[in-house]
């Protein structure tokens, strides 16, 4: 969490980076389960921002999160990342469905100069569990992902076997991918490399509301393909 | 007032001293005294007398003068009566006029007001309807910016799709022609192939025919026997009423044995001709359908891929007929450039007159908004118009009033006047009464004091009407200076409304773009993790694998230290440990044993295989495993084929992570080989193919020569 003094409101870039990143990571767990990219059964329920969050238990996927997370804080700290993008897919034609955009604008006197900034915990909190319960009624308005189930017996072989490219999907036709936007002078760590940016045609896009840490700013989008229903 | 002496009191009526006439009149005293007396009092009197009438004639001369004076002033106040009436009557009608005026400006005014209010009702209108044409050019802008994109998109994918149909229809070009050319050598190696069979035949047609000549020799022999044999029979049957017939039986016997058998060598002799010749049928029979059966397998691999391509050139059709479709009055293909120009020219048409359009909307919202600074200027005048009414009723109130105070003023005078002329009229007659000098003065002195006050009170007045107008033209001044402020202060807020909007349409679409997920390639690049959970499999399961040895590697060491312990504390040696450590060691050989006989077996059967694949595949392998200098392990497969004509002629492939490419070396640097190299395995990754063909080359080339 957030480093502390010995007041509460005052936020380090360590610590909003730390904030910030773990935001990330639960509302990625959170769209997986809402999104239905991972079967209910997968998930287990945790006490988080006030709210019962939804965290998924393979080891694999939390593995890839982790790396993921801890790698986004590392470059929050630097200052250097503008962008986090959450992309569902579809296994079979590998056609984008869905862009979840975590837009962060970085305070640049706080990455330069190392000063602090103050904010009540609560505040941000607050406004953290705001975008987290919109995750949560999206599905009333984004188009289903939901196809007939391939098997469950499948399941563990195929997360087990899943390459981190495509993180396969047994119950959903869909695949998730999780892609960063960074400043051109980063250097690319070996385990990252170069992206398209897995864009949708034509999306519709729904606003989510925004949290800021004073140091770091991120707002909320999800774009989505047009359903056919929706179209005709 | 004219004081007069009173006269003596007399008991007799007195005689007036002077009579009607002004002739004095001889007075008669009833008690007559001295005539001395009587005429000095006479002469006293009558000196009293003159001395008065003198005084009299002097104020009389005075007071005339004074009338004179007076009648000077009154006329002036009479002139000036009349002046100030004047400027009345010419205040009244400067006031009627400017009345009047205003009353024009008012109505004036109200005029422009109502036209301004119509005329803003009226541009109001055309507004609503300028915006709401502006709306709708504008969705059918943005409807026909969006088809134009998407026809630009389409026609941009068409034709890449068509480059790209060029391109593969230009390699299918280079295909079929070295596949033409590749067949036409096939044919030719066929050719010879069927030559040869065709020489073979031929000669064992001749052999046959030697043999069928020889069998005919044969048969004819036999038939030749066989005449003989049936003269034979025939002479032998005359004489069988010869008694010897039992030999004779006995010899026909033989003959029809024989007979028999050079029949049955002769229906032999007609089979095997028969059998040859069906032979020579059927093998003739089985060429031509061999020939038909690669006739038809090679027009079978036609067809399939004339039937793949021309799927995938329905499939690049549709688009085009949906297109065709999509585009009206597009009928063929080549209607549809035709189109997207005519298409393109008119939005390019519409762009202009909704520009045009955006143009007028914006010189009406300029003529509106000139409009109402028009109508709140009118407003401003006609509320100065009003104010300057309302002051000029104002000062028409304080005319009137000043007026009334005036012709007070004019009735006191002309009152005062009245009254001085008739106290002038009575000092005339009383002629020569004092009393009338004071009064005159008095009343002069009243007239001067009013005439002082009432210049002061216009000198008031004029001061005051300067300060008023001076205030007034202030306020004026000030008041313009606030409307040219409000102007532009009206100005810049529109100009911030419309900045205020564009930035607006600028932020909905840039977050249109954001959600869209555009970015700038200068300033950000989009990374994504790369085979990291792969990566973190393998590694886990080597370091499960690494851990699994570690453990049994302790396990053994700990054992090992023990026994050592054991040994070393100079306990007693249990036998049991030493039959288990022979029984491992036993262990250990017979798995040593086997493994040297796993490994002799899988000799064996790995050269068998290799034999094998050679003769079925017509390569000889040889497989070397290597490192790369990043520590990835890498196969390398050199093919000899078996039809090679120099140990130049090889093949090499590199195997890795499932991947097998080819290798460049001399032999497939050949310009023969590395046209095939670049069609069978560059375009269509079929290996198998590849050294099939080679195969086949390499196999006619060393047939024919």
């Amino acid at each position: 969490m957030a480093s502390k003094t010995a007041t509460k409101d005052v936020i380090t870039l360590k610590g909003s980076a730390a904030i910030v990143s773990e935001f990330f990571g639960y509302a990625a767990n959170s769209i997986l389960y809402n999104r239905g990219v991972y079967p209910e059964e997968c998930f287990v329920k945790v006490k988080k921002y006030g709210l019962p969050m939804l965290l998924i238990e393979d080891d694999a996927v939390k593995a890839f999160l982790a790396c993921l997370t801890s790698q986004i804080s590392e470059w929050l700290e630097s200052g250097k990342l503008q962008r986090v993008v959450l992309v569902i897919m579809s296994k079979a034609s590998s056609e984008v469905l869905e862009r979840w955009n975590f837009n962060i604008e970085t305070d640049n006197e706080v990455v330069e100069k190392g000063v602090s900034r103050a904010k009540s915990d609560k505040e941000i909190m607050r406004e953290i569990q705001a975008i987290m319960r919109q995750i949560a009624s999206s599905i009333t308005y984004l188009p289903c992902l939901d196809e007939p189930c391939k098997g469950k017996e499948n399941a563990s072989l195929s997360l087990s076997l899943s390459l981190s490219l495509f993180m396969c999907c047994p119950f959903v036709s869909g695949v998730f991918d999780v892609l960063a936007y960074t400043d051109t002078d980063l250097e690319i760590p070996v385990t990252w490399m170069e992206s398209d940016a897995k864009l949708i045609l034509n999306p519709q896009m729904v606003k989510l509301h925004s949290f800021d840490t004073k140091i770091h700013k991120v707002d909320t989008l999800v774009s989505y393909k047009n359903d056919e229903w929706d179209e005709q | 007032m004219i004081l007069r002496t009173p006269p003596k009191k007399r008991k007799s009526e007195p005689l007036p001293a002077i009579t009607a006439d002004n002739q004095l009149v001889i007075y008669e005293d009833p008690n007559p005294e001295s005539p001395h007396q009587v005429k000095a009092d006479f002469l006293e009197a009558l000196s009293s007398n003159e001395k008065e009438v003198d005084s009299l004639q002097s104020k009389l001369e005075q007071v005339n003068e004074e009338m004179q004076r007076k009648e000077v002033e009154s006329k002036k106040f009479e002139s000036r009566l009349r002046f100030v009436e004047q400027e009345l009557a010419a205040a009244k009608g400067r006031e009627q006029m400017l009345q009047k005026q205003y009353m024009k400006d008012v109505t004036d005014f109200q005029e422009r007001h109502q036209k301004l209010l119509k005329d803003y009702s009226e541009l109001e209108v055309k507004l609503k309807k300028e915006v709401n044409i502006r709306k709708n050019l504008e969705s059918t802008a943005t409807a026909a910016e969006e088809k134009a994109l998407i026809l630009e998109e389409k026609l941009q994918k068409l034709t890449e799709i068509a480059e790209r149909e060029k391109k593969h229809l230009q390699n299918e070009l280079s295909y079929f022609q070295n596949d033409s050319r590749l067949s036409v050598s096939k044919i030719n190696a066929e050719r010879e192939l069927f030559e040869c069979r065709a020489i073979n035949a031929e000669k064992e047609a001749e052999l046959f025919k030697r043999q069928l000549f020889e069998l005919k020799n044969q048969l004819e022999e036999c038939i030749q026997k066989k005449n003989e044999a049936e003269n034979k029979l025939l002479s032998l049957n005359v004489p069988t009423q010869e008694p010897n017939s039992e030999g004779t039986r006995i010899r026909i016997k033989n003959l029809q044995d024989e007979l028999r058998n050079y029949e049955s060598e002769v229906q032999e002799a007609r089979k095997l001709k028969s059998f040859h010749a069906n032979a020579e049928l059927l093998k003739e029979k089985i060429s031509e359908e061999r020939f038909r059966r690669e006739q038809a397998e090679a027009e079978l691999i036609k067809v399939q891929e004339s039937q793949t391509k021309v799927d995938k050139l329905q499939d690049e059709l549709m688009p085009w007929k949906s297109m065709i479709k999509e585009i009206p009055g597009a009928e063929c293909c080549e209607d549809i450039p035709k189109k997207f120009a005519v298409m393109q020219k008119e939005l390019v048409e519409s762009m202009l007159k909704v520009g045009e359009v955006n143009g007028r909307l914006k010189e009406l919202e300029i003529t509106l908004e000139k409009a109402l600074l028009d109508k709140q200027d009118a407003e401003t005048q006609l509320g100065l118009a009003k104010k300057k009414e309302e002051e000029m009723f104002l000062e028409l109130k304080r005319l009137e009033l000043t007026v009334t105070s005036i012709t007070g003023e004019r009735d006191r005078l002309w009152a005062l006047i009245a009254t001085y002329e008739k106290e002038a009229a009575i000092a005339g007659k009383m002629d020569g009464t004092s009393g009338t000098g004071g009064a005159d003065e008095n009343r002069v002195k009243e007239l001067e004091l009013s005439l002082a006050e009432k210049e002061h009170m216009v000198s008031e007045l004029e001061h005051s009407f300067c300060e008023q107008k001076e205030v007034i033209g202030n306020q004026h001044r000030e008041i313009e200076l606030l409307s040219e402020r409000l102007n532009n202060e009206a100005r810049r807020i529109k100009s911030l409304e419309r900045e205020g909007y564009r930035l607006r349409s600028e932020i909905s679409l840039l977050e249109s773009k954001l959600g869209h997920g555009d970015y700038s390639a200068a300033n950000t690049k989009v990374l994504r993790m790369a085979n990291t959970l792969g990566v973190d499999n393998e590694a886990k399961q080597t370091i499960e694998a690494l851990r699994d040895e570690l453990q049994k590697t302790q396990a053994r060491l700990k054992a090992v230290e023990e026994f050592k312990g054991q040994t070393d504390a100079g306990h007693l040696v249990d036998s049991s440990i030493t039959e288990k450590l022979a029984e491992l060691k036993k262990q250990i050989a017979t798995l040593e044993k086997r493994e040297e006989r796993y490994k002799t077996v899988f000799a064996e059967k790995i050269s068998i295989f290799r034999r094998a694949c050679c003769a079925l595949f017509g390569y000889k392998i040889v497989m070397d495993d290597q490192q790369r200098p990043n520590g990835i392990p890498v196969t390398f497969f050199t093919l000899h084929s078996i039809y090679a004509q120099s140990d130049d002629e090889k093949l090499e492939f590199e195997y890795e992570s499932g991947n097998t490419n080819i290798v460049m070396n001399t032999y497939t640097s050949q310009p023969d080989i590395a046209q095939q190299m670049e069609i069978y395995v560059r375009k269509w990754n079929a290996i198998p193919a590849f050294t099939a063909n080679l195969t086949v080359e390499s196999f006619s080339r060393t047939t024919i020569s």
